[in-house]
């Protein structure tokens, strides 16, 4: 593939830009969607294609057979099954937590045993304002359908991929979803690759500098949430973490490349005065 | 759904954690305000203003109305503001929350009740024409400090509108055009700004300037209003928890300093806004000391 391809809501994925390496089903990610058109002769099967349906460029992923739109920094968050989200618990009813995956947004449902080992007697007492990592499991059909979310893999009753489950401590920062999927590209690719994947180097960066004291643990939710934990972090914990937050933040709002990225870890790190 | 989203157990936890250590979530001090711009449209009175990710727009407008029958020597000045789902998706359009007829509130106090606006010298003719000036606020994106960024947009406001000229002959009352007669400036006797402060911790932390999820993880605000010689115009702590009395004391004082910042940084925009109005319009031409063509 040589250029990227940048698609607008309603765009045909042309097939050649497809990964068509093995036989295995394409995975549509974020921002992509199976459209069955009828065709105009009734004998013929009618025929697919994926049609974008929001702007951004289309990224793939030959190994996973994978296929999803990266997209802009947007605001808006639009469940996607297999998306990783940072809930945040609402009430909780016999069967289910309510919980609020984007604001203002009517809530998803998380079932009160979808989390890994739980039985009726020692499944999580969460209350509200407690924050769950959870995937999107389903997002229903049609108007008012609720979006249901799991810590679990249904198939294995693990908590995979890992860290599903209730987040303690830390601090909630807010992304846009671009730069969450952006981070979230960066994250599952080793990081020799993060720079070309996602041109994001500031979590290995900050990885790097904050060995010293600590390290950091990072969650990051599609829906824009980025948690961040420097539980051994001891003094400088909340350093740390404030210092994290600003980093993803600046990025952000200004799009650094990697070059600036890497300057503005080492200016807020001095700024705060944390020692690497 | 008229209502803000609470904040999680942890990001409440952490800002307060933060703020024993003296760490806030921008890395600012617990007295400095966020970076500021004040830039004005192209017609008189409409300011835009930035704090932050807190952004409003200004208008002011005019029209010649009947004075009160109780105050015939005077003008009318109203400030209106409404929160719509512009702003924020937890605002509703066309209902009113609490924060708006709180923020409403203390803008009218300040501004309005401190006479900042001499609505004497709006009356065109008593008991039968004067100006009535209005100040809409708009909020197109709100991150916390409602209060200070639109009294800083009104106050700017004030300062850069023009209104038309009006004069009374044989007890008729003439109203220039814009472009007859060079319109005048509002008559501002002082420039009052509110500086907000939460406070945390049992009243032991206090900042200023807090951003949305400071103010909602805060205890207890406290609005301080004055004017550049230091003269308290308002003062309120409505609701939370108590604050001790040397907290307004103390931060009076630091008010007064971020008053003068602010007021500084209106003048600077008004004099480059002046300063690029001269090159492009007609003031210069229209100025009394011109040269006449007599023919």
């Amino acid at each position: 593939m040589s250029s990227p391809l940048i698609l607008l809501p309603g765009d045909e994925v042309p097939s050649e830009y497809l990964p068509s390496t093995n036989s295995a089903p394409l995975r549509l990610g974020a921002g992509l969607r199976l459209l069955t058109q009828p065709s105009s002769n009734p004998s013929k099967p009618p025929s697919h294609v994926i049609a974008a349906t929001q702007p951004g460029i289309l990224s793939t992923d030959n190994r996973k057979n994978a296929a999803s739109i990266l997209s802009t920094p947007n605001r808006r968050y639009i469940p996607t099954p297999n998306d990783l989200v940072i809930a945040q618990i609402h009430h909780s009813s016999p069967d289910y937590f309510h919980c609020m995956v984007t604001p203002q947004a009517p809530h998803a449902l998380l079932g009160q045993l979808s989390f890994e080992g739980a039985t009726k007697k020692t499944r999580p007492m969460l209350k509200q304002g407690d924050l769950v990592y959870a995937r999107v499991l389903s997002m229903g059909l049609g108007a008012g359908a609720e979006v249901e979310l799991t810590c679990v893999n249904p198939a294995t009753g693990r908590a995979e991929p890992g860290g599903l489950g209730p987040l303690t401590g830390g601090m909630v920062f807010d992304v846009s979803i671009g730069m969450a999927a952006r981070l979230m590209r960066a994250s599952s690719s080793s990081p020799e690759q993060q720079e070309a994947v996602a041109g994001l180097v500031v979590l290995e960066e900050l990885g790097k500098k904050l060995e010293k004291t600590g390290g950091f643990e990072i969650a990051i939710g599609r829906n824009g949430k980025v948690w961040v934990d420097c539980a051994n972090g001891g003094e400088t914990a909340v350093k740390s973490t404030v210092a994290i937050g600003r980093c993803l933040s600046t990025i952000d709002e200004h799009d650094l490349n990697p070059t600036d990225q890497r300057k503005l870890v080492t200016r807020i790190l001095r700024e705060m005065k944390i020692e690497s | 759904m008229n209502k803000e989203a609470s904040l999680s157990i942890a990001e409440r936890d952490f800002i307060l954690n933060a703020l024993r250590e003296d760490v806030r979530l921008d890395g600012r001090q617990a007295d400095q305000f966020r970076p500021l711009t004040v830039s004005f449209g192209e017609e008189h009175g409409h300011v835009k203003v930035q704090l932050g990710k807190t952004s409003l727009v200004v208008r002011i407008s005019s029209e010649v109305a009947k004075p009160r029958d109780d105050r015939p020597f005077d003008g009318v000045f109203t400030i209106a503001l409404e929160l719509t789902a512009m702003g924020s998706p937890a605002w509703e359009n066309g209902r009113q929350g609490d924060l708006e007829t709180y923020v409403i509130n203390v803008l009218d106090r300040v501004v309005r009740h401190s006479n900042a606006l001499d609505t004497e010298s709006l009356c065109i003719l008593k008991g039968v024409s004067c100006w009535n000036i209005r100040a809409d606020v708009h909020i197109t994106d709100y991150d916390g400090n409602l209060i200070d960024a639109s009294c800083i947009g009104i106050m700017a406001g004030l300062q850069h509108f023009r209104r038309p000229d009006a004069v009374v002959k044989d007890g008729q009352v003439i109203v220039y055009g814009l472009d007859e007669r060079v319109p005048v400036a509002l008559n501002i006797t002082h420039k009052p700004l509110s500086v907000t402060f939460h406070t945390f911790d049992e009243g032991k932390r206090v900042i200023l300037d807090a951003t949305r999820k400071e103010e909602q993880a805060s205890e207890a605000d406290v609005v301080i209003g004055l004017n550049n010689a230091g003269d308290v115009c308002y003062l309120s702590k409505f609701s939370g928890s108590p604050v001790d009395a040397m907290v307004f004391v103390n931060k009076s004082s630091v008010a007064l300093e971020k008053v003068k910042q602010i007021n500084g940084i209106i003048d600077k925009a008004l004099q480059t806004d002046l300063a690029k109005r001269a090159k492009s319009g007609m003031a210069e031409e229209s100025r009394a000391e011109n040269d006449r063509e007599i023919h």
